[in-house]
């Protein structure tokens, strides 16, 4: 078993809950880091939230602010659905409303940006040679160079609660899940303007929670019949699969992965 | 799109991996391999060698009772396979199976595609593995999930929430 971490910290934030794992024989020292990335996060809440009416997003949405007076944040966050929407050919699409919604991506880039500030560097420390924040089942780590150390996350299946469906280890990196398991029909398919049909599970693994977040909402939609999605998606986005409880696909560097049995071939070498 | 496909056959003498890519234009690039690492090369070629391995196929299962495993993949001797590596557009691919009581249990690409130098070998085995049979996270030796979202109240019946409290 890997031993006990030095410091867990849970927040919630961001409608879910937020968990942050630091190893190392110093990781009670991130303690600071760690309130730091949860603040940064429960800022970017208070600039994108959609349910506040004196966020940035809801004014903008109102027409009580424009793209000249909003937080910068908001811009970039609007740069990376504009890039998105082009890359997957209108599945990711934060307009699909009417008005700009990023709430598809805050959370994601949320998470990572937070990671990136406060938790990276803790790295730098001796005493810490890993560190992690998982956002409601969206995950980024990040591991010292030469250490040691390999994270293992699991995938949970999504159908089959308190199980899993795969494993994936990372050194540096980031697993995003997205599916219509654990809240219902909450996935919103842009191009048919109606909820994603039940029992889907997408997972995807990238350097960037950013794009694993994303693209793995693509996943989702797209289904567990549709990968033709696979090549369009950045370098960053490594691989994934996709889940409907009967049949799992895995893809990985832009190709598709599966195995089966010989289908013209069934000698056995044990019944001679 | 592209698509990796490969499959496991058993011949007299052994296990051979069959790797196939199907390029863009339509023409099979193949290359077969033998047998490698694990298992025993010897209990492969020569299947009535007794080994003592309870991992190893018995002679008995071929024969009377059998419906204990899936006779469809009775053919498959235990062991791990490696094929040779294939060259794609995006870079070379080369998968591994795992086979264990007559069934693949894992599926890995030791050899994909990535650019990042750093993590180039670690990222190796960044494709998910699946999970052969139900695991319990407890058993599972990891250290994060990741899943569908849940919500605040959610996490507490989340393997998140066990992992957490595990390591707290």
């Amino acid at each position: 078993m890997t031993p006990p971490a030095g410091a867990v910290m849970v927040e919630e934030v961001m409608g879910t809950v937020v968990s942050i794992h630091a190893h190392g024989h110093a990781a009670a020292d991130a303690q600071q880091a760690m309130a730091a990335a949860i603040a940064r996060m429960r800022d970017d809440e208070r600039v994108f939230s959609t349910f506040r009416h004196d966020s940035d997003i809801s004014r903008l949405r109102d027409g009580t602010r424009t793209l000249q007076d909003v937080d910068p944040r908001i811009l970039e966050v609007r740069e990376r659905c504009l890039a998105l929407r082009e890359q997957t050919g209108g599945r990711f699409d934060a307009w699909w409303r009417g008005w700009f919604d990023p709430t598809g991506l805050v959370k994601g880039w949320a998470t990572e940006r937070a990671a990136r500030a406060e938790l990276e560097p803790l790295l730098d420390r001796p005493g810490i040679h890993a560190v992690g924040i998982n956002a409601g089942g969206d995950l980024q780590v990040f591991t010292a160079p030469g250490a040691d150390w390999v994270w293992r996350v699991g995938i949970a299946d999504p159908l089959h609660h308190g199980t899993l469906l795969a494993t994936v280890e990372l050194v540096n990196g980031a697993v995003a899940t997205s599916g219509t398991a654990e809240r219902g029909a909450h996935l919103i398919d842009p191009a048919a303007g109606q909820p994603v049909a039940s029992g889907i599970g997408a997972t995807v693994v990238a350097d960037a929670l950013t794009d694993a977040d994303a693209w793995a909402t693509v996943a989702a939609i797209a289904g567990i019949t549709d990968l033709s999605w696979v090549p369009a998606a950045p370098a960053g986005v490594r691989s994934g699969l996709v889940s409907d409880g009967t049949r799992t696909r895995r893809w990985a560097g832009g190709v598709e992965v599966t195995a089966a049995s010989s289908p013209w071939l069934t000698t056995s070498p044990c019944s001679g | 799109m592209k698509k990796i496909v490969y499959w496991v056959m058993a011949t007299v003498t052994g296990v051979v991996l069959l790797f196939s890519y199907r390029t863009s234009l339509g023409a099979d690039l193949t290359a077969t391999t033998t047998p490698d690492t694990v298992s025993s090369p010897d209990s492969l070629a020569s299947p009535d060698t007794s080994t003592g391995d309870g991992g190893a196929p018995s002679k008995s299962d071929g024969g009377g009772a059998t419906s204990s495993q899936d006779s469809s993949v009775s053919g498959f001797v235990d062991g791990s396979y490696t094929g040779s590596a294939a060259r794609t557009r995006y870079g070379d691919v080369q998968v591994q199976i795992t086979v264990s009581g007559g069934r693949i249990t894992d599926v890995q690409v030791p050899v994909y595609p990535d650019a990042n130098g750093r993590d180039r070998q670690i990222n190796a085995h960044a494709i998910p593995q699946l999970v052969a049979e139900t695991t319990e996270a407890q058993n599972a030796d990891i250290q994060m999930v990741s899943g569908a979202t849940y919500t605040s109240s959610g996490y507490t019946q989340s393997l998140q929430s066990a992992l957490d409290q595990a390591r707290a």
